[in-house]
């Protein structure tokens, strides 16, 4: 066992674990929605190219541009002929890039590309791979980040300066990177398809600088992200933020098309201060089959990263349980659904936590059963 | 981790094949595992059953480490035979789950219940081909097992551990398998004292949602339990390790520590549900009890 990491995963749970519950008894209404979500997510799976489509035809309405992209390679293509020479890349947390190992090739010609969420940073500067979700940071302790600080960033730093210090140095950083930025990549948390409309939810205010500053904004996202209304979005973001321990969340950022104005005689104009292009790739990449079987259920995950923390595995393994992003019980669905690796799931004990804590009431034991099955017979 | 999968699937294909030659998972002293009953009717519609695993479970690890061996020396199936007169439990292990069935039996009886038993003809359940993901021989196996069932006219098994309850209640998941499987813990009611932490048997509470069922009947029985969320909730209670153990030994181990430790945080006398658990967990906790061995 890994002393290091076991002190680490025990205080995330500490300091999560509990939280969470008390959002949860404090605000009822959350696990009503969380039921709703579920039903609507299960009807987007039933239809799914009904609702690729429909999501379309809303971008475009809104002046953006939208993108289907059927596996990493074509989500790649799709992002360098939007970038062209571009060079100035800042990036915000999403599992979804790495999915598509957006920051190793853009780093592979030479584009000067920063990941702006604090975790995520610190995971690139460490060349690293992220050890959570949410918190991709976690298997790092605050002496190893001010090394860390020190090394790459301000000699200022180091492994006795208190959190607030090195954020402060970081946010410094960033803010240089941020006003430079030519495009802003971004996941995202849903996608509405009645409006177009990407939500994201964060804490540190990276997103908001990332969507907004930068001439050109691309979200990229898996197609399971898309549920009917905005309504059923926002339901998604409050859900996944509530769940993952954050409520309430500090920013909710709604992108809906390019920026625009209409300040001068009612007429729309675009742009105005923020992008003037906005991009919408959505990633089937092995969604689409996985609808059609025996895994089907993995898709309804809304990846709040709660089924970690209930997990023996993942406490024992950290990121080395499932394939990096895609960790954890909720990881080892994913890593099934998009890479096709089925071989860490022969490392779940089934201890059924992972099912109790899941906000969409995925039955993930099965599901990994079922992976298990897959790596047998294959 | 190092998964060795040439490794796993010759496990599969061996325990497989056995089963379906014998319905032993590997071979067995059934005459010696069976003896602890004298006094029940044999057959009938309802059976008490066991799968062994109250017998064997201190002797399951013995046979996880065979495997390897087999594995790398490429021993040739048929010389297995042979293990169930090298490999057996101690005198005290198997005293002791002679007692754990003889108090459950003796809970039924006392609850009003009538039922036969096996003896040396009773079959295993399947369980490790369905917890390793062996599903297609899990199905095949199931389909035998319903056959045997059928065949000795058995209706309704009341079932005594966690690992067998849910293997033969899974599969109608899988397969036409219309008997009634039910676990002792759901028919009796029972008298103890005591105050102890619970570990949760992961199948009994959280895949076949015992979890409160449990709790009620333990604190309606005089028992006291210490609770802690982090550590004994539905949510965050975790395994005793054994399910790794298949693939490696030592982080399966490392996990069965780091759960004694927890429930020694919460109270220094642990009360477990499942022999598999019992077998992980007690190099590390000093009182450790099965929940038949508490109550009566």
């Amino acid at each position: 066992m890994n002393y290091e990491w076991d002190v680490a995963v025990n205080k995330a749970i500490l300091n999560n674990s509990p939280k969470v519950n008390k959002i949860l008894e404090e605000n009822p209404y959350i696990k009503d929605i969380a039921d709703e979500l579920r039903n609507v997510k299960n009807k987007v799976l039933d239809n799914i190219d009904e609702y690729i489509e429909k999501t379309e035809e809303s971008v475009k309405k809104t002046g953006g541009h939208f993108h289907l992209a059927k596996n990493a390679d074509e989500a790649m293509s799709m992002v360098k002929e939007i970038i062209k020479e571009r060079t100035k890349i800042v990036v915000s947390k999403s599992n979804v890039l790495y999915e598509i190992k957006l920051r190793d090739e853009m780093e592979k010609e030479g584009k000067d590309i920063w990941e702006t969420d604090l975790g995520e940073y610190l995971v690139q500067i460490n060349k690293d791979m992220p050890s959570h979700m949410v918190a991709p940071a976690i298997h790092l302790t605050k002496d190893k980040i001010g090394k860390l600080l020190n090394e790459d960033l301000d000699k200022n730093i180091n492994e006795n300066s208190s959190a607030e210090d090195m954020v402060k140095s970081v946010r410094k950083f960033l803010m240089e990177k941020y006003l430079a930025a030519e495009v802003g990549i971004t996941g995202a948390n849903s996608v509405a398809a009645d409006t177009g409309s990407v939500l994201l939810i964060e804490n540190e205010g990276n997103i908001r600088m990332d969507t907004v500053l930068p001439e050109i904004h691309i979200a990229i996202t898996g197609i399971d992200k898309i549920v009917p209304t905005l309504k059923d979005a926002f339901n998604e973001v409050i859900v996944q933020a509530s769940y993952a321990g954050f409520y309430p969340p500090t920013y909710i950022n709604v992108t809906s098309g390019p920026s625009a104005t209409g300040d001068i005689e009612l007429q729309r104009v675009s742009p105005a201060t923020g992008p003037k292009e906005f991009h919408l790739i959505v990633l089937d990449n092995g969604r689409k089959e996985a609808i059609n079987s025996e895994i089907r259920d993995s898709l309804l995950c809304i990846r709040c990263g709660r089924c970690y923390f209930s997990c023996p595995s993942y406490k024992l393994y950290g990121k080395d349980f499932g394939d990096s992003p895609y960790t954890g019980p909720t990881g080892i669905m994913w890593s099934a659904v998009t890479m096709k690796k089925y071989d860490k799931a022969m490392l779940c004990m089934h201890s059924g936590g992972c099912k109790e804590v899941c906000p969409m009431k995925i039955d993930i034991p099965k599901v990994i059963e079922k992976i298990k099955f897959r790596y047998i017979d294959s | 981790m190092e998964i060795n999968k040439p490794m796993i699937k010759k496990m599969k294909d061996m325990i497989f094949q056995n089963l379906m030659e014998s319905y032993l998972p590997f071979p067995l002293d059934t005459k010696l595992y069976s003896s602890w009953a004298t006094d029940i009717p044999e057959g009938g519609e309802t059976v008490f059953y066991t799968s062994y695993m109250y017998q064997i479970s201190g002797i399951l690890k013995r046979y996880e480490s065979l495997f390897p061996k087999i594995y790398k020396l490429n021993i040739p199936r048929r010389l297995m035979t042979a293990s169930k007169f090298l490999i057996k439990p101690n005198s005290d292990e198997l005293e002791r789950s002679f007692n754990i069935l003889k108090s459950i039996k003796s809970m039924l009886l006392k609850n009003n219940l009538k039922f036969g038993y096996l003896y040396d003809k009773e079959p295993y359940s399947g369980a490790l081909l369905l917890e390793s993901g062996f599903l297609n021989e899990y199905k095949e196996y199931g389909k035998k097992l319903y056959n045997f069932f059928n065949e000795n006219g058995i209706k309704r098994i009341i079932t005594v551990d966690p690992h067998t309850t849910n293997a033969l209640k899974r599969y109608k998941d899988f397969i036409d398998f219309d008997i009634d499987v039910i676990n002792y813990l759901d028919l009796v009611n029972f008298k103890g004292t005591g105050n102890y932490v619970i570990h949760d048997s992961c199948l009994y509470s959280r895949s076949m949602d015992m979890y409160n069922s449990i709790r009620n009947k333990i604190n309606g029985s005089g028992i006291k339990l210490n609770e802690n969320y982090l550590i004994t909730s539905k949510e965050m209670g975790s395994c005793c390790g054994g399910p790794l153990s298949l693939i490696s030994n030592k982080d399966s181990e490392d996990i069965s520590k780091s759960r004694a430790e927890k429930l020694l945080s919460v109270n220094e006398n642990v009360l477990v549900m499942c022999p598999l658990c019992y077998q992980n967990l007690s190099p590390y906790i000093n009182n450790i009890k099965d929940i038949a061995e508490v109550v009566s």
